[in-house]
């Protein structure tokens, strides 16, 4: 029985040419034609993942990564098809954003501890770890607001990986933190796999994909194109990427 | 509306999960906005305060022949202060702790109900304040009078509530929102009888100003608290039913409009 069903999933963005975002400019263009694009994200993606499988998603910018991650995790709903999920998630996405920029890291750790699902027991036996693994000890009462963009992630990912229960949704990890704090992130991640957590990974990097996933899934224009072993799937990325750029990237004095 | 079909294990919604979560949020609201002292809650309450002294000074003369005005006054003020608190506060939830509705999947409700924390710890304090100021100027109110003053104060945080959750919702797709939130306060405070008694309109306009929920409260809470004569029975009902109105109306929006709240931060 997998964990994640996902069955002929379908995702519209509704992108109007001039976006209204206040009253005001909804009564002012009362009488004014709206044109809207409609922004197919995804259309009828399928994939199932079973219980300890980690899968790597890759793809292009654009290509609906991130919106399919969102859709899984229940932050997005998709317009259309099936979402089967039967464990809880712990996603890990748009990391340093999102903050009480006027409180100081400890109380930031209660707020989106406690949001992910921790007790505040587990919360109170966890945050010296969690400040240990981020490296920010020595700042644990410093405002957010005072911290450097890579502070906040770091700190966003100790608090996640402490807060992992049955699937982690993970999107561009490893992007973050010094050559150290991705070992101990990779680390970390790798006693998470071996106890057995389901794992769903969106990742540029070729090396991640094959170094940390049974599988991967290409995505491009919406639609998964191929699902296979990761390797096979990254080499396949690889050809997509060099195909397209002739097209989309002109180098400098060519 | 939509024809996808979303199947999730519940939610980790044991008691004190839940309890964990209201509580870090109260507590935070509470630091965030007085810095987490005493001193900086008392600061805070130096605006209510003033504004009761300044009025007071002004109006007490213009309202000389009233009988009561100051008591009137203070209850008005204070309940006054406590619907824009709440309400201000209720309807940019979810802008600004949006952030948490991408952390994981829970009840978005409980960021818009705990952001009326606040406001709600000032409308104990307001409460013990009028019935100070009540029991010094030797009207001490009766028991049955003090419960039905709390009855009147649970159908204004259902109102409240029911108004927060709507506009919490509206807010991420209206931008101007809270502009034209303001606007409505401050015509608001002169439709409501707060600083003028209820009784130098013509009392076929009454019934129009009742429509706006601050003046039942206020009116009828004065009837209780001051004169000692309850409102009738049908007028009692009337209110309890504009509040669960309120209330439902509400929180049918909200459940309309919050699952796709994510997508519009």
């Amino acid at each position: 029985m997998s964990i994640i069903e996902v069955e002929a999933v379908s995702k519209t963005f509704y992108v109007p040419s001039v976006r209204r975002d206040t009253i005001r400019e909804h009564v002012l263009d009362l009488f004014r034609p709206r044109q809207a694009d409609l922004l197919p994200i995804l259309q009828s993606v399928s994939f199932a993942v079973q219980r300890g499988e980690t899968v790597g998603i890759v793809g292009r910018n654009g290509s609906g990564k991130s919106t399919l991650l969102k859709i899984v995790a229940g932050i997005f709903r998709p317009d259309g098809g099936r979402v089967t999920v039967l464990g809880p998630i712990t996603p890990i996405l748009e990391l340093g954003l999102g903050w009480n920029p006027a409180l100081d890291a400890i109380d930031n750790i209660f707020i989106i501890g406690s949001v992910m699902g921790l007790s505040l027991r587990e919360i109170r036996g966890a945050i010296d770890e969690i400040l240990a693994f981020a490296e920010l000890e020595r700042f644990a009462n410093l405002k957010l607001q005072h911290y450097s963009s890579g502070m906040g992630a770091r700190l966003a990912y100790s608090i996640a990986f402490k807060a992992v229960r049955e699937i982690l949704i993970l999107d561009e990890i490893f992007a973050v933190g010094d050559a150290s704090f991705q070992e101990r992130c990779k680390q970390r991640y790798s006693e998470l796999r071996a106890a057995g957590h389901t794992v769903l990974i969106v990742s540029h990097d070729p090396l991640i994909i094959t170094g940390f996933c049974d599988r991967a899934l290409l995505l491009e224009r919406g639609h998964i194109i191929m699902d296979d072993s990761a390797a096979r799937v990254c080499d396949a990325y690889n050809d997509l990427l060099h195909s397209a750029q002739p097209h989309e990237l002109v180098p400098a004095g060519s | 509306m939509s024809t996808a079909s979303l199947t999730y294990p519940p939610a980790r919604s044991s008691t004190t999960h839940l309890a964990g979560l209201v509580w870090t949020l109260i507590r935070t609201d509470f630091k965030t906005r007085y810095h987490g002292t005493i001193q900086g809650f008392l600061w805070a309450l130096l605006k209510p305060l003033t504004m009761f002294l300044v009025l007071m000074g002004v109006f007490s003369f213009i309202f000389a022949s009233e009988p009561a005005y100051r008591l009137n006054l203070i209850i008005g003020l204070f309940l006054w202060d406590f619907f824009v608190q709440s309400t201000t506060m209720g309807l940019i939830s979810l802008h600004v702790k949006g952030y948490l509705l991408t952390k994981a999947k829970f009840p978005a409700w409980i960021i818009v109900v705990t952001s009326i924390s606040n406001a709600l710890i000032t409308l104990v304090v307001f409460f013990v304040i009028i019935l100070v100021a009540l029991t010094v100027s030797g009207r001490a109110p009766a028991p049955w009078a003090v419960a039905l003053f709390f009855w009147y104060l649970i159908l204004f945080i259902s109102i409240v509530i029911g108004f927060s959750l709507a506009t919490s919702v509206w807010f991420l797709r209206y931008r101007d929102l809270n502009q034209v939130w303001d606007v409505i306060i401050q015509a608001g405070f002169f439709v409501a009888p707060i600083i003028y008694p209820l009784s130098i309109l013509p009392e076929h306009f009454h019934k129009y100003l009742y429509l706006w929920p601050p003046t039942p409260v206020i009116q009828f809470a004065r009837a209780v608290l001051v004169t000692g004569a309850a409102p009738t029975l049908k007028a009692h009902l009337l209110l309890t039913g504009e509040a669960a109105t309120v209330l439902f109306v509400g929180i049918a929006i909200f459940r309309r409009y919050a699952p796709r709240a994510a997508e519009y931060l």
